[in-house]
């Protein structure tokens, strides 16, 4: 295992005395959360697949776990059994509830295997889209459902995770297949509470993807950039790793070392956006998948924000990246058929932060422009989605005062900060060509933070 | 593994090796000491080009606005060095034998860049020559974000760990499957040059006559720097964020001529540093992630 | 059967800012430098693990240990191992040299793709033993007998064990070649202001270039430098004006002029190295990169600066007209020209030479005067003055430059020319 930012607080509560001090101040104990590794199975115990009502989706959901090497079982195992009986994941077919009284089926399946959850196990529950609701009931329970995981996210033990996937009318399983693996592998180790929709894949959607699909990833000299660049680069793609002149020395060995090519250009500049689509179109024949990640904090408070603050955070985290959406949707052959654009928003732009209206407003101004792309992406088969991290262990967050910094590593569910390659994977899986039905969704990497909706 | 020591000393200053090694001759060991209890701490630590320029010309690495994954480890010796001879301590340092080293890093540290170095030890396990302790240094950017983590274990021959200590149970690391090996001529001055840019002045490292006060026919080459040396050799082949193991195994008397191999294993590498009859002297592996 | 020939494609290079000497990289190596220039042209053209057809390059100032600097700095890129290399010397013009050695192997068809380039340190600088004791070691190396080796060692005296630093002069003249170069423009009575008028231009060129992006893809920055460390965005005519002069105060040049060369229209020390890449435009077509210009033809003259009364650094003025000739063009058919400013007065001299009639006639053998160039197309985006001038690297920077400013504009056809120590000058059209 590598070094990563790991805490200090962390470290203490796993030794003896720190689990003695802990238990007896009520303090909370971070678990090491299990994280995807190259070769690892999705799922490294039995998973339970469970389904209520009509459980249209149990039957595609067992065959996906099992194609995934995963022991499928369909009841509660005996205490003595494999692994002390111990579930690394419980995934509950709830899309056909339609009747408040059904919900029944739901406790009744989740409540005996909740306890048996494995340290970093999952709870995935698979919901209908409420605006697709027959019924007022039918809604109110689909709806409920949000309410119920995210309780269960927030009891859940030992860096178990509880999210919600809405699957569309429409979609097949071959649509939200990524989504359902991605849920439960490692590679969602610091995404919890989270509900996210997917539909059917566009029909505009290319028939087959390139064979070396071709990434951006900007602000890719170091952080959650080289992460990103990386988890694109295992993923099998060509990342054109774009940065500031100024970072050109980090860059080159970022690029070299993920076998990608280095890009020095500052987004802000006015010629950016064309010199970007021009060098996809000229030097990659399109490109597959767009990461926004550059970014800039100038933080003070509302009262002490100056123009010059203002301007800085605004032009490099939202209006750069927008300009360049426009010039590359707008260049014939910058774009790949079927583009994915993801684009990192944040915590703060969700839940505000103090010290940061100008970061805040970028962000929540990013979230707004991945809704607007949606719609009109979906016509030519692309998608835009939002990955807004919460506290992830970097240079920029440890530049925080030690009060807030422990408070936001400690104010989530997992008790913990994440790293960058949990976003890194959250990105990696958006930008999946299987995700194709994910689009205009904001999912937040964050350990559920209390802060926030 | 980690542990976290609950009482942490800022060092104004890095530690002066020079100074420590005559006290580790004369300090006695306290055989109830716990050397988990202190961790020392530096701040504000630079690297700058000349010192680095330098290390990677005795280590054999091309200068770059990186660090060698094998660099931070001087970074964090002396305060090793300090917490064994200043602080409370089991062993008597002299005697204390360098027999692996386990590094991790998320990403290459750079140069400039202001890091903070820390030097904690983990409890006493047992062993079947005695009893071994891990040393550990962690380097991080002084903005908190930890980068490199070096573990070193010692072991005291003969010494016994506490009641209940948890046994040592590292196994030894394969040779590499190699073909041709390279010839190293291992130079006399080695250890006088890599003393002086690591600060580690240990006399068995200086000289013959340093050597043979302590018992060695010759002077023997630093552990770290062999290592380094076998390191350098894969270069840009060498992953961003790695794991790398070493076992130190026979010392390597300066002057010699060994041998080089270096072979890869999976995503990794391993190699070796052996001498006459393929005995081992140093092997590593080193690991992606 | 000899294959046809293709012209070299220039794709682009990558270069790290230069340094003056004793700075930012003094404890750089040429083969850290080189190295670090190589591995940002792979970055940037995404060569990881490729097998380029060969990379020349090579140093000016080079240690005995470095005979195979560029294979080993190639080793220790990101570059397949499997990539052949050799080195190259040529002086100041290496670098260019060493572009056209591998632009001719592309041309037949030898090698698809090639890197070329240079690296320097004035900071790095090897220092020779006396060559007396040089002697006593290697005889000592090969005796045999107790008696063998005290009879060598018994030939050393203390006076041999001072170091020889190398030398900045011509061995056959003793001159430097600020000196020889201060003869020529006393010769030609190159004005004091003409030349601090070039220097000053070169910096605004540069500065200019530099805050237009214009190096973005060009420049890689090494050691926590990100511009060459030498350019003076501030600087003045008042300022450089106001320097002493520091070449041709005695001697020849004393006897015909005023001195006018001074620090600042001369280049310094400088540590540095650059790299281009090169290749067919097939090869660059099938990886989707791009084709900024190709090096079309190039000529290297020497002359006879020991006797034959010619300048040291006038070489270029005697290679282009065969330049010209071969490929029927005249000195004005050029969009733009790049001659290398090893000092302010290289450059005047040889626009000067050029647009004399008999110099034109009885130097250069040509039937009237090449004439004049419209210096706005001059050194566009700046150059050696203030770059500095890492020896081997000039010419790659230069022919990277050059090939992109041809891009730019859509087009065109530029002159390059790089007078070097021994009385020699490599020159070359490039076309876009």
């Amino acid at each position: 295992m590598p070094t990563q930012p790991t805490d200090r607080y962390a470290q203490f509560v796993g030794t003896a005395p720190g689990t003695w001090l802990s238990s007896q101040l009520g303090l909370p104990r971070p678990a090491e959360l299990r994280r995807a590794q190259p070769g690892k199975r999705v799922l490294d115990g039995p998973a339970l697949v469970v389904g209520t009502g009509l459980a249209p989706l149990r039957a595609d959901l067992a065959d996906l776990l099992r194609a995934a090497g995963t022991d499928v079982l369909d009841e509660l195992p005996e205490e003595a059994a494999d692994h002390g009986g111990r579930l690394a994941a419980i995934v509950v077919d709830a899309t056909g509830l339609r009747e408040v009284a059904e919900l029944e089926q739901v406790r009744a399946a989740v409540v005996p295997a909740f306890r048996r959850l494995a340290p970093s196990g999952r709870l995935l529950v698979v919901a209908a889209a409420v605006d697709e609701a027959a019924t007022v009931a039918a809604a109110a329970v689909q709806q409920g459902l949000e309410g119920f995981v995210r309780s269960a996210a927030k009891e859940a033990r030992a860096g178990a995770t509880a999210n919600l996937v809405r699957v569309r009318a429409g979609a097949s399983a071959a649509d939200w297949a990524s989504t359902v693996e991605f849920f439960c592998s490692g590679r969602s180790a610091y995404v919890d509470g989270q509900v996210v929709t997917v539909g059917p894949a566009p029909a505009a959607a290319p028939a087959q993807e390139r064979e070396r699909p071709v990434a951006v990833v900007t602000g890719a000299a170091q952080g959650i950039g080289a992460a990103i660049a990386e988890a694109l680069a295992r993923g099998g793609a060509h990342v054109v790793c774009v940065d500031i002149a100024a970072q050109g020395e980090a860059l080159a060995q970022v690029a070299n070392r993920v076998g990608g090519t280095a890009l020095h250009l500052d987004i802000t500049s006015a010629s950016a956006p064309a010199a970007l689509a021009e060098h996809l179109r000229t030097r990659h024949g399109g490109a597959d998948v767009i990461v926004h990640n550059a970014g800039i904090t100038r933080d003070k408070l509302l009262v002490n924000t100056d123009a010059d603050r203002w301007a800085s955070v605004l032009e490099v985290n939202l209006a750069a990246e927008l300009r360049i959406d426009d010039a590359l949707l707008e260049t014939e052959g910058a774009l790949h058929a079927g583009a994915r654009f993801v684009c990192l928003s944040s915590l703060s732009g969700i839940a505000g932060n103090r010290g940061q209206v100008n970061y805040s407003t970028s962000k929540a101004g990013v979230i707004g422009a991945v809704r607007a792309m949606a719609p009109l992406l979906a016509k030519r088969g692309m998608t835009a989605n939002a990955v807004a991290p919460g506290f992830i262990e970097t240079a920029m967050t440890a530049r925080m005062p030690v009060a807030t910094r422990e408070m936001g590593r400690r104010a989530n569910s997992l008790q913990q900060g994440g790293r960058p390659e949990d976003v890194a994977e959250t990105v990696a899986w958006l930008a999946d060509p299987r995700s194709r039905g994910v689009n205009g969704q904001v999912v937040r990497v964050c350990g559920q933070s209390l802060l926030g909706a | 593994m980690s542990t976290v020591a609950p009482f942490v000393r800022v060092l104004d200053a890095p530690p002066v090796l020079a100074r420590l090694y005559p006290r580790a001759v004369t300090s006695r060991p306290d055989p109830s000491a716990d050397p988990t209890r202190t961790a020392l701490e530096q701040r504000g630590v630079r690297v700058d080009a000349d010192r680095l320029a330098a290390y990677d010309r005795v280590c054999g690495f091309p200068l770059r606005d990186d660090l060698p994954p094998t660099f931070p480890h001087i970074l964090g010796f002396g305060a090793q060095m300090a917490l064994m001879v200043t602080e409370p301590f089991p062993f008597r340092l002299v005697g204390l034998v360098h027999v692996r080293q386990r590094i991790e890093q998320s990403r290459p540290l750079r140069l400039g860049e202001e890091l903070t170095v820390r030097a904690s030890a983990a409890p006493v396990r047992s062993h079947r020559s005695g009893a071994v302790v891990d040393l550990v240094a962690e380097v991080g950017t002084g903005d908190g974000e930890p980068v490199w983590r070096g573990v070193s274990t010692y072991l005291a021959r003969g010494a016994s760990a506490p009641a209940g200590a948890v046994a040592d149970d590292a196994v030894d690391l394969p040779m590499p499957d190699a073909g041709q090996p390279a010839l190293w001529r291992v130079p006399a001055d080695t250890g006088r040059r890599y003393a002086g840019v690591s600060g580690d002045v240990n006399p068995i490292h200086l000289s013959t006559a340093s050597a043979r006060l302590l018992g060695f026919k010759r002077a023997i080459a630093h552990g770290m720097w062999t290592a380094a040396r076998s390191l350098a050799t894969l270069d840009a082949r060498l992953p961003q964020a790695l794991t790398v193991d070493v076992q130190f195994a026979k010392p390597l008397l300066l002057g010699s001529t060994v041998q080089h191999v270096a072979a890869r294993d999976g995503d990794g590498w391993r190699t070796a540093v052996r001498g006459r009859g393929g005995i081992p002297h140093v092997v590593t592996r080193v690991l992606p992630g | 059967m000899a294959p046809a020939l293709r012209r070299a494609a220039i794709v682009g290079g990558n270069r790290i800012p230069f340094a003056r000497s004793g700075k930012r990289y003094a404890q750089a190596s040429t083969q850290d430098m080189l190295t670090a220039a190589i591995d940002g042209l792979v970055a940037r053209y995404g060569l990881q693990g490729e097998r380029v057809g060969e990379v020349a390059a090579g140093a000016v100032l080079k240690h005995s240990r470095d005979l195979n600097l560029t294979r080993e700095a190639v080793l220790s890129t990101a570059l397949a191992p499997t990539t052949p290399a050799y080195d190259v010397q040529q002086a100041c013009g290496t670098g260019l040299e060493a572009a056209v050695l591998v632009a001719n192997k592309i041309a037949l068809g030898q090698v698809d793709s090639a890197i070329a380039g240079g690296t320097d340190s004035a900071s790095d600088a090897p220092i020779a033993v006396d060559e007396g004791l040089r002697r006593v070691l290697l005889d000592l190396g090969h005796a045999r007998t107790p008696q063998q080796k005290l009879k060598a060692i018994s030939r050393l005296r203390p006076g041999n064990l001072v170091p020889a630093p190398p030398r900045n002069s011509e061995p056959r003249t003793g001159l430097s070649m600020g000196e020889h170069m201060a003869i020529t423009a006393a010769e030609r009575r190159i004005p004091r202001q003409a030349q601090d008028e070039l220097a000053l231009a070169s910096h605004r060129n540069l500065t200019a270039a530099y805050d237009r992006g214009f190096f973005d893809d060009l420049v890689t920055p090494y050691l926590g430098l990100k511009r060459d460390d030498n350019l003076r965005p501030d600087s003045t005519l008042e300022k450089l004006s106001s320097l002493q002069p520091v070449f041709g105060r005695s001697g020849r040049a004393a006897d015909l002029a005023e001195p006018t060369m001074t620090a600042g229209n001369s280049t310094p020390l400088t540590d540095g190295a650059a790299v281009v890449l090169l290749a067919s435009d097939e090869w660059a077509e099938q990886r989707r990169l791009p084709v900024l210009a190709h090096l079309v033809d190039a000529e290297t003259a020497a002359v006879d600066y020991v006797h034959g009364g010619d300048g040291l650094l006038m070489a270029g003025a005697h290679a282009v007209p065969r330049l010209l000739e071969r490929n029927g063009l005249t000195l004005q058919d050029f969009d733009l020209y790049e001659i290398h400013e090893a000092f302010a007065a290289t450059v005047l001299a040889v626009l000067d030479v050029w647009n004399d009639e008999e110099y034109c006639r009885e130097r250069l053998g040509l039937p009237a005067a090449l004439g004049t160039i419209d210096r706005s197309k001059l050194n566009v985006a700046g150059s050696s003055l203030a770059t500095g001038h890492p020896f081997a690297a000039t010419g790659a920077r230069i022919l990277a430059s050059t090939a992109k400013l041809l891009s730019e504009r859509g087009g065109g056809r530029a002159l390059i020319s790089i007078c070097a120590a021994g009385g020699q000058g490599v020159t070359a059209i490039v076309e876009a």
